[in-house]
């Protein structure tokens, strides 16, 4: 079986793709994207918008917890401001929605140096804590200035129209979801064949030796801050986009939990993990309802009345599962699954 | 013609009531290997923890190529020219060789998180010059059979290797090595010795050299400096350090009848 493919130049090195075959799977996947709005109805399409929507979010997170190792429980708190500064600047302003994505990534990236610059001092446990405390500070202060935000009552916002295009139709809004998410996988992969990607996890796997090696941790740490809190900030837009509603409650705190879960059962620090990782998590309702509804009446019945509980029973029990039995998660799987393919029929 | 390269005065460092180096002096001149010997708990790795900026001395001053490193934060000591390795290896174990080596460059190369993401024009010319470069490192230590693979997967002796090609790859003036050879065997620890002396030769890098393997000292320094209880106990060429009175006592301790008198003097050391 092929192993590899053997590599005569720096550039080669470099490339994001390493073969002809790579490269027809990666054309394969485009024309499923591009496909998927023939194929699929509201539901299943505004599923897999979700899914788009959500593994934006993933990429970002995932290069602050995946690459860099700080864990944050308030990057909800960039979605929200995400959201609002996209809405505010759209609906209530009247500027045009590309500005309104530029404000999107802008205002949370700024907000992340005013957190990040005391709380990135902490690490582990306490900096989870901190950036949790921030996003309670971010959802009061949306809540107390309404002159701006509207308050609890939120912010309608309409299907974006860019360039004289109107994106108002499900399948056309999907179409701009997947250009941020191709534009987001990107960025994430091209940052992290680059130095400060090297930077990142050097940090993540040896702090002292970064140092050495002339990594300044604070300022480091900050990049990889503001730059998730960037694109986490973008898909916040989105997803106010996506419920075309734009209110605090739309963000829950359990959102910061299901980011952390779409990371572990993704495989950490994998940018192909968070994708998988983020369909995973937002396909697993549908697959329960279908479980469910196959195994009969009075089991559907109990899915209709408890479907919250069942929901984060779920969660819970795929997060202990992955801990325990894969910790390297979805991405662990796939690389276990290849390489015994690769090695068949010996063991190596 | 000898050359000041490294140069400490009196340099202390206290953790609390301990003193873990108290008032060692110390040179390091271009083209010189230096050792620095001592029982455990001599206080040699915080004097390389010191002269690397991961911690700051309590007094004294440190200063290469006649600058003060007093008020220059850690991270920078790599640009003024002070690469090592560690005791327990400290390598990104998630990343493959080319990629540990490639940290090394990193104070090297000037992408912006912003041409990263774009990767784009100098970002890619100057990722492409420093591969180019590690390559050079990678080829130096012998190590080509092993350059795709994650640092995780390798034995000890090889990555205590690749710590080496990280280390060079700062372009130092000056290599502090931290018990480069320990828990290696006859021939990988000859192959280190051979490189570090082609270190010196070829490359032009003075050597800071922690060790316990004395046959290694022995053959390869110019001069070794004695650590006990983070004090100096002497320093001077290889024969003579060896055969110094203070230096046995600290590795063997006093005759019986003097026992109770050194219990007193490590008790005073530690205070």
């Amino acid at each position: 079986m092929r192993s590899g493919y053997y590599k005569e130049t720096i550039v080669e090195h470099i490339n994001l793709t390493d073969s002809t075959l790579q490269r027809a799977w990666i054309g394969i996947g485009l024309l499923l994207v591009i496909a998927a709005p023939f194929h699929f109805e509201f539901y299943g399409l505004s599923l897999i918008t979700l899914m788009m929507i959500t593994a934006i979010g993933a990429m970002g997170l995932n290069v602050l917890t995946g690459w860099t190792g700080l864990i944050s429980l308030g990057q909800t708190a960039f979605m929200v401001l995400g959201a609002y500064a996209y809405a505010i600047s759209t609906e209530s302003w009247g500027w045009p929605p590309l500005l309104g994505f530029v404000l999107a990534g802008i205002v949370p990236a700024i907000a992340s140096v005013i957190v990040g610059v005391p709380s990135l001092r902490l690490t582990g446990l306490y900096l989870a804590i901190t950036t949790l405390a921030s996003a309670f500070i971010v959802n009061h202060l949306v809540l107390e200035f309404d002159g701006l935000t509207n308050g609890s009552s939120g912010i309608f916002v309409n299907r974006p129209v860019i360039f004289g295009y109107a994106f108002d139709t499900d399948a056309k809004f999907y179409y701009l979801t997947a250009g941020f998410g191709i534009l987001t996988i990107l960025a994430c992969l091209n940052l992290r064949r680059s130095r400060i990607g090297r930077a990142l996890i050097a940090i993540r796997d040896n702090d002292n030796a970064a140092r050495v090696m002339g990594i300044d941790l604070r300022a480091y740490k900050l990049y990889a801050f503001v730059a998730s809190s960037f694109i986490v900030g973008i898909s916040g837009a989105l997803y106010g986009i996506f419920l075309s509603f734009v209110t605090v409650d739309g963000f829950p705190f359990l959102l910061a939990i299901e980011a952390l879960a779409i990371l572990i059962v993704g495989g950490m620090g994998s940018i192909a993990g968070a994708i998988l990782g983020a369909v995973f998590l937002v396909g697993l309702p549908e697959v329960t309802s279908f479980v469910f509804s196959w195994m009969g009446s009075s089991a559907q019945s109990l899915l209709s009345t408890s479907a919250h509980e069942i929901k984060g029973l779920l969660y819970g029990l795929i997060i202990i599962l992955f801990l325990r039995l894969q910790p390297h998660g979805l991405m662990g799987l796939w690389q276990d699954a290849r390489r015994t393919w690769t090695l068949w029929p010996l063991k190596y | 013609m000898t050359q000041k390269l490294l140069q400490l005065r009196d340099v202390t460092k206290s953790f609390g009531g301990i003193q873990a180096v108290g008032g060692v002096t110390l040179d390091v001149n271009r083209g010189e290997i230096v050792s620095v010997i001592g029982p455990n708990g001599a206080g040699k790795t915080t004097l390389f923890n010191l002269i690397s900026g991961v911690l700051p001395v309590s007094s004294g001053s440190i200063s290469i190529e006649g600058q003060d490193l007093a008020r220059v934060p850690g991270h920078r000591y790599v640009r003024l020219g002070i690469g090592r390795t560690f005791q327990n290896l400290a390598l990104f174990k998630h990343g493959t060789v080319v990629d540990n080596i490639l940290v090394g460059r990193h104070w090297r190369m000037k992408t912006s998180v912003l041409e990263a993401a774009l990767h784009f024009g100098r970002a890619r010319r100057e990722e492409i010059a420093h591969r180019q470069k590690v390559e050079e490192i990678i080829d130096f230590l012998e190590i080509e059979h092993i350059r795709d693979k994650v640092v995780g997967t390798l034995s000890y002796g090889q990555q205590k290797r690749v710590e080496l090609g990280r280390a060079l790859a700062t372009d130092p003036k000056v290599l502090l090595l931290d018990e480069i050879v320990a828990g290696m065997n006859q021939e990988e620890t000859e192959d280190i010795a051979r490189f570090i002396l082609d270190i010196r030769d070829e490359l032009d890098i003075a050597i800071l050299l922690i060790e316990h393997d004395m046959h290694l000292v022995m053959d390869i320094s110019d001069r070794v400096h004695a650590l006990n209880f983070g004090r100096t106990i002497t320093e001077g060429r290889p024969q003579e350090v060896q055969s110094h009175p203070g230096v046995i006592e600290a590795y063997l301790g006093h005759k019986t009848e003097d026992a109770a008198p050194q219990d007193a003097r490590a008790a005073g050391g530690l205070a």
